[in-house]
């Protein structure tokens, strides 16, 4: 745990005796803001799993059809490789769509794939329209905008993350870099880029569904076949940042998890964990 | 170190980072706010903290239960959510409305005016015979005639290759045709365009909807399975609608719909009918193949 957290505790512990044994507490996210936070779970979750099942309707990265199994889809070589080395998969049915029936919706589901992502994805649109307006009710677009000091101190964070595990090891004190502001340099970097890429996700979506109302916003991405690849690359972005991010939030303890659910945290004044 | 003390003799002169900012007004509209602090009694943070955990939990396994019973049947069964085929018709009827206003939200993008991308004859890529079931002999093609319904008239008319050929001006193309299963073709057609041929045969004035069919159309293994899909007059209208009878220059092979087949770049490739041999106009939405399997019915891009 931080020392801030430790910090509070000694005020508590101090002010006890009076009268008054008020806890010191900042607000932090705005319940607009938390709330389209916990929405982007199921919506996601929705997009990623009905996006593969329609990426796999015409999948863009082929190799030459494999002699051995006939395959041109790495993803279905996967699934093979997969079912003959895993105990007790080796009996199942059609090891090529193992691994897209365990991350999406499975074989010959385009119709309803489709019908389930542009429902999510119209959820989608409109959770980022309640996250716009909680960020600026709440205020907390600011901390969000990226810095010129940012990339000094982008560098000053990924050099004390590259020390953590041997300081782990070592058993020596590490101290955390100090910042004055919501969120370290890597955050912000991490924290703008999400919605950035939400944003181009939805734009890049409306180009591959409306390539030819909207050609101009097709042509912006490259023409129809260039905007499905950075759709899916999208996708990888989101997939990239949430295992970390979950990560990060769960190693760095209850208060920066409880602080996107009731909106405040006891780490008065300044950010010092991820 | 300790630089928030409680002490207020000891913050008068605190110089940390965090202090300076808070007390310092923001320089600009973009600068950071300082973090607004409050004072709460710990019996009250306490209860907070239980209320919010516990609504926000419910909600978050609500949405995802709900998300969750959204996918298909077939899914469900496979991950040993749902053994028993029991269809639940509110799931149907979101994902149903869904689609519909996705169905609305094209027709609404759709302009008459809006002309597509056009390109070069060095952009053209190959276009694969997507017939979904078996292609078919190409024995139809001399007695091929294609009927008119719905006129105004209220005639039938039937007529043949030639005569279209004969009586109306061809139009050539290069556009993108975009299937709805995400692969797309440059390509180079050339026919009549649909308006020239609504103007000589004009439908009747209730008409909206156009119902193109191939009778010639096969299932997977041979067998008979007629096409049908349902075009509204307005995107029939569209200045680059056309009933191609050529690609690439030459008359259409039997892969692509030889004598006569639709290509309208505002549509999915799937309402780009092979081998038409009816044009129906109706006043109501006529019914279309792909729609009865879940597609959706405007199919507008």
């Amino acid at each position: 745990m931080s020392h801030s957290t430790q910090l509070d505790k000694e005020r508590i512990a101090t002010s006890a005796p009076e009268s008054h044994a008020g806890v010191l507490v900042v607000r932090r996210h705005h319940l607009l803001v938390r709330c389209s936070h916990w929405l982007n779970v199921p919506i996601l979750l929705g997009l990623i799993l009905s996006g593969i099942s329609i990426y796999w309707a015409s999948p863009v990265y082929q190799h030459k059809s494999s002699p051995m199994t006939g395959n041109v889809d790495p993803l279905a070589d996967l699934g093979v490789w997969i079912c003959a080395h895993v105990p007790g998969l080796h009996q199942y049915s059609s090891p090529p769509d193992w691994v897209y029936n365990h991350i999406s919706l499975g074989p010959g589901a385009l119709a309803e794939a489709l019908r389930l992502h542009w429902l999510f994805a119209y959820l989608f649109m409109l959770n980022g329209l309640v996250f716009v307006i909680g960020s600026a009710m709440g205020g907390g677009w600011r901390s969000l905008l990226l810095r010129w000091t940012d990339l000094r101190d982008a560098l000053m964070m990924s050099r004390y993350y590259l020390r953590v595990p041997v300081a782990k090891l070592t058993r020596r004190s590490l101290p955390h870099p100090r910042f004055s502001t919501k969120y370290n340099a890597l955050q912000r970097v991490a924290y703008f880029s999400v919605p950035v890429a939400g944003l181009l996700s939805v734009f890049t979506g409306w180009t591959i569904h409306k390539p030819m109302q909207l050609h101009w916003l097709t042509a912006i991405f490259g023409g129809y076949d260039k905007a499905r690849i950075w759709h899916f690359w999208l996708m990888c972005f989101f997939i990239s940042f949430v295992v970390p991010h979950v990560a990060l939030v769960l190693a760095d303890g209850w208060d920066t998890l409880r602080s996107m659910i009731v909106g405040w945290s006891m780490k008065a004044g300044r950010s010092e964990d991820l | 170190m300790n630089p928030e003390d409680e002490h207020p003799a000891q913050r008068a002169d605190n110089t940390s980072a965090a202090e300076s900012v808070s007390s310092r007004r923001p320089a600009s509209f973009f600068q950071e706010r300082p973090p607004q602090a409050m004072e709460v009694d710990p019996q009250l943070l306490r209860q907070w903290t239980r209320r919010d955990v516990l609504l926000f939990g419910i909600g978050t396994i609500a949405a995802a239960a709900g998300g969750a019973s959204l996918l298909p049947q077939t899914t469900l069964e496979r991950l040993g959510i749902l053994h028993k085929q029991k269809n639940r018709p509110g799931k149907e009827w979101l994902l149903d409305k869904a689609l519909r206003v996705d169905d609305d939200v094209a027709e609404a993008m759709y302009s008459g005016n809006r002309l597509v991308p056009t390109y070069t004859k060095s952009q053209i890529t190959p276009l694969r015979n997507n017939y979904n079931g078996a292609t078919p002999d190409p024995g139809y093609i001399p007695e091929w005639r294609l009927t008119l319904d719905g006129l105004a008239s209220g005639l039938s008319v039937s007529l043949n290759i030639r005569s279209l050929l004969a009586s109306f001006q061809l139009h050539e193309q290069i556009t993108r045709l975009v299937c709805v299963e995400g692969w797309s073709a440059i390509t180079w057609w050339g026919g009549l365009r649909f308006d020239d041929l609504l103007r000589a045969y004009p439908p009747t004035s209730q008409s909206k909807w156009a119902r193109l069919e191939s009778s010639v159309n096969l299932g997977p293994w041979g067998n008979p399975d007629p096409y049908f899909v349902s075009l509204d007059l307005a995107t029939a209208r569209h200045a680059q609608t056309l009933l191609a009878t050529h690609l690439n220059g030459k008359p259409l092979t039997v892969e692509h719909g030889a004598p006569l087949r639709l290509v309208s770049p505002v549509k999915l490739g799937l309402k780009n009918i092979k081998a038409i041999t009816r044009i129906s106009y109706t006043k109501d939405e006529p019914v279309d193949y792909w729609a009865m399997h879940g597609y959706s019915r405007y199919d507008g891009i």
